[in-house]
């Protein structure tokens, strides 16, 4: 206490040790006494009152030799002076040499008690100067402290339990345009002008907790500080520091609320993930996107296994990243919140740490659902559309307004048109020229906004033949409803319209079926009571001769009467007689026998091509004779009528379900083809034929659930006739057969 | 039992034909070989007398105005006077017509074709009636 009294009053340490030295060459009468003190590489020699005995060279060396570290007490010849310096080592507690007492003496030796005095002094100026430089540090760091303090930008106020100022550092006060010292004692609440937490503490910057350390904001007008308070309690409440350190964040805050303005504000979803997919932070588009309720929501959701549709999927996009670092316009589907899906276009990049790993991924998000499902539906639409038009079996052209083709559907192609016969050439070059003008007409109708339904034309067919179409023309107009070109649909409906004259005609021959028959049968009734009574007149044997004979004249008559009438009968009659199996060769076989003699001695060759595997049919094998004689006798009058070398082809063959026999002659060939079968129709002289022949040919072949056709020969002279039967099934056969044997 | 002369002297044959120049000369062709005829006029007619009248055959029309014809006729004497169901002749003006042909090849019932001559109709009749 002591020393430390002694070093506070000189405080001086230079005036300590120059009085210690003194003090120390009194009390081991030497002629001179000093302490030199090392400071760094310097000595610096401190004595006081008397001159040092000898020249500048033993000063020099004296110095020189404080920094030497020794033992303890050293007397060595001081030059040549014959005097003796004796030094003695001054150390820290540390070991640290801090410098060494030199006395310049007459005498070399030391008494024992000169030398234990020696070590006394020797730690008493160790003990001093220690403690001396001890507290000249403190002061200097103190010193030090309120610099740096003051130094920092940041405000820094300290104050007690009852908010009154400790201290504030130069950056505050400066900010109130007063000194550090002027603030002390002041109330905290002065400074509420500056940020204030909202509390309503004594001091505008404290919070109501009692927690030694923590951090928060407190905000002015237009400023936000982030604060750091520490709580230092002291031994009585009187001592309780609270020190606050407000950083302006203004600036920063800015840029963060402006940055995440942005993020929230885009309208593309922006995400921060980690490697695995997880949500670190997201953006309200993604949020909306997604369909979750709020941000919070989004990150807490366990997304890596409810957004992706797979794990495949997460696992390929995971994968994708790694490799390339980067996606660009990477698809993506997800699973939104409530399971629908969501079409994405991303953007992704990854940041890696130092060892190359990928340690978050970021990314930007567009929702494409709605492109995309549009997308689809076009795509699905026009699918259709392409397979509406390539599918229908009408073919389907478009013309400019020119009348020149643009475009051609499948089926023109599969009708045999090839592409370059069709694209750039006139539609109408295909019509028969008879057509072509209504056709252009149709078109001109159509270029001016008009529609033309089921024209019926013919038309040339890719193999050059002539067919009959049915044309329906469209216009189709630009954006300004302009008609810039014509939609042609053609349908070949030549066989439609051959089915259609053949129901027609079946329909005919039906209604004449009927009122055949129902003639027939009234015609039966005066039919029997005129034979009847012409009998009952032959039967009175007083009837003259001359009466006999017109009476018999009647009786003829009546009788070919009676035949007509069971022709006409046969021609509409439903069903056969007999359903027998019925070979058809052989039936006709027979029936070329009948007429073969006649046909020979008249010069006309008949043609058998029989296909032997024809198989049977089930029907009335009379009936069926009657049928072919009645063609053969057809061919053979029109044969002899030509003139020509008569030749009769007969062939038989197979098709499909039915045998179809056809005769083809080189006669005149039939003039009315589709009234052929009409009863009383006939092209022979009157008396030649009842004109009923071919018509009982018909009833019998439509009553085997047949038909008859018959065509002029193309290209050569001649007709054809076909009989098509139904051949018979195997259950068919069995079940006459059955029904023959009961 | 069925012999021809036992029922001669005492059984006409009923003739059921609604055509009146058809039945005029049927009737007249049997009444010159010495049968009696009772005629009806339609179906209906031709019932009425089967009920009370005994006859030695019943000749009748198959096509016939009314609700009766010729096949209901056949069935009606099948069922009500079995023994005259032998000594049926039919008359028809279409045996084409599918239902005639199904009557006539169900029942081998003898059947005679408008138009016929009187030999024709005598020679069946004596066959299936016997001669008076």
């Amino acid at each position: 206490m002591d020393l430390v009294v002694e070093a506070a009053k000189s405080r001086d340490l230079p005036v300590f040790l120059a009085g210690f030295a003194a003090r120390a060459t009194e009390m081991l009468k030497a002629e001179w006494g000093g302490v030199g003190e090392i400071l760094g590489s310097k000595v610096e020699m401190y004595s006081q009152g008397r001159e040092f005995p000898g020249g500048s060279g033993e000063r020099e060396w004296v110095a020189q030799n404080v920094t030497r570290k020794r033992l303890g007490l050293e007397v060595l010849p001081l030059g040549e002076t014959e005097k003796y310096c004796a030094f003695y080592p001054i150390y820290a507690s540390d070991g640290e040499l801090m410098g060494t007492l030199c006395l310049v003496r007459r005498k070399a030796e030391f008494t024992a008690a000169e030398d234990e005095l020696v070590a006394v002094l020797g730690s008493h100026a160790a003990l001093s100067m220690e403690k001396v430089r001890r507290f000249a540090q403190l002061e200097r760091s103190k010193k030090q402290w309120v610099e740096d303090i003051d130094a920092i930008s940041d405000y820094i106020a300290v104050h007690d339990q009852r908010g009154r100022i400790v201290r504030t550092n130069r950056s505050l006060a400066t900010h109130l345009g007063r000194s550090p010292v002027a603030l002390v004692g002041e109330p905290m609440i002065s400074l509420r002008h500056i940020a204030e937490t909202g509390s309503a503490l004594p001091c505008p910057f404290c919070r109501n907790t009692r927690e030694l350390r923590e951090e928060y904001i407190a905000t002015s007008e237009g400023r936000t500080f982030l604060v750091s308070t520490s709580r230092k309690h002291g031994v009585t409440d009187e001592e309780t520091r609270t020190i606050h350190v407000l950083k302006d964040i203004t600036d920063r805050r800015e840029a963060e609320r402006r940055y995440r303005e942005l993020f929230d504000s885009i309208q593309e979803g922006l995400f921060f993930a980690t490697p695995e997919g997880q949500f670190l932070d997201v953006n309200d588009a993604m949020v909306r996107m997604l369909g979750y309720e709020s941000r919070e929501e989004l990150l807490q959701a366990d997304v890596s296994t409810h957004l992706y549709p797979t794990a495949a999927a997460k696992e390929r996009l995971v994968r994708a990243i790694a490799e390339r670092g980067a996606l660009r316009n990477y698809e993506e589907t997800l699973r939104r919140k409530d399971g629908s899906l969501l079409h994405t276009l991303q953007n992704i990049s990854a940041v890696r740490d130092k060892q190359g790993r990928v340690a978050q991924i970021r990314g930007l998000m567009l929702d494409v659902t709605e492109q995309r499902m549009f997308q689809s539906q076009l795509q699905r639409e026009r699918d259709f559309n392409q397979k509406i038009l390539n599918t229908t079996q009408s073919m389907i052209l478009v013309l400019d307004t020119a009348g020149l083709i643009s475009y051609a559907n499948r089926r023109c192609y599969e009708m045999g048109y090839l592409e370059e016969e069709m694209i750039g050439h006139r539609l109408v070059d295909w019509v028969a020229a008879s057509h072509r003008k209504d056709f252009e007409a149709a078109l001109q109708t159509t270029a001016n906004g008009q529609q033309v339904e089921n024209l019926e034309m013919r038309v040339r067919r890719s193999d050059a033949s002539m067919g009959h179409f049915s044309i329906s023309l469209s216009p189709m107009r630009d954006e300004s409803k302009q008609v810039n070109n014509v939609v042609v649909v053609m349908t070949d409906i030549t066989d439609a319209a051959l089915l259609q004259a053949k129901l027609a005609h079946s329909e005919k021959m039906a209604t004449i079926g009927r009122l055949v028959s129902g003639v027939a049968h009234e015609v039966n009734n005066p039919l029997a009571a005129i034979l009847g009574f012409t009998d009952l007149l032959l039967e009175n044997p007083e009837m003259p001769a001359s009466a006999r004979e017109d009476l018999q004249i009647i009786l003829q008559e009546t009788q070919r009467t009676k035949e007509i009438v069971q022709d006409l009968l046969r021609f509409a009659r439903q069903r056969p007689t007999q359903r027998e199996p019925v070979q058809v060769n052989t039936v006709l076989r027979q029936t070329i026998k009948l007429r073969g003699y006649d046909f020979a001695s008249h010069g006309v060759e008949v043609v058998e091509e029989f296909d032997e595997g024809i198989g049977e049919t089930l029907g009335d094998a009379q009936q069926l004779q009657q049928v072919f004689l009645n063609i053969l006798n057809n061919a053979y009058d029109a044969i002899q009528e030509s003139g020509n070398h008569g030749k009769i082809r007969i062939g038989t063959k197979r098709a499909g379900d039915a045998i179809e026999v056809t005769f083809v002659d080189n006669g005149t060939g039939v003039s009315d083809p589709e009234r052929i079968f009409d009863p009383f129709f006939t092209t022979k002289q009157a008396g030649r034929g009842t004109g009923l022949g071919l018509s009982i040919c018909y009833g019998i072949v439509r009553a085997h659930g047949g038909e008859i056709l018959c065509w002029k020969n193309a290209g050569e002279s001649g007709s054809t006739f076909l009989v098509r039967l139904p051949r018979a099934t195997e259950t068919a056969l069995a079940a006459a057969a059955n029904e023959a044997g009961r | 039992m069925s012999s021809p002369t036992t029922v001669r002297a005492f059984s006409p044959i009923l003739l059921i034909e609604d055509e009146t120049s058809v039945s005029a000369f049927v009737r007249a062709a049997l009444e010159r070989r010495g049968y009696t005829v009772v005629q009806a006029a339609n179906g209906d007619e031709g019932l009425r007398h089967l009920a009370k009248g005994t006859y030695a055959g019943v000749i009748t029309d198959i096509r016939m105005p009314g609700k009766i014809n010729g096949a209901d006729v056949h069935q009606w004497i099948r069922e009500n006077r079995p023994e005259l169901s032998g000594r049926i002749i039919l008359i028809s003006g279409d045996t084409a017509n599918s239902e005639t042909q199904e009557l006539l090849t169900k029942s081998a019932t003898p059947c005679i074709e408008k138009p016929f001559r009187v030999r024709e109709l005598i020679s069946i009749v004596e066959t299936t009636f016997g001669k008076p």
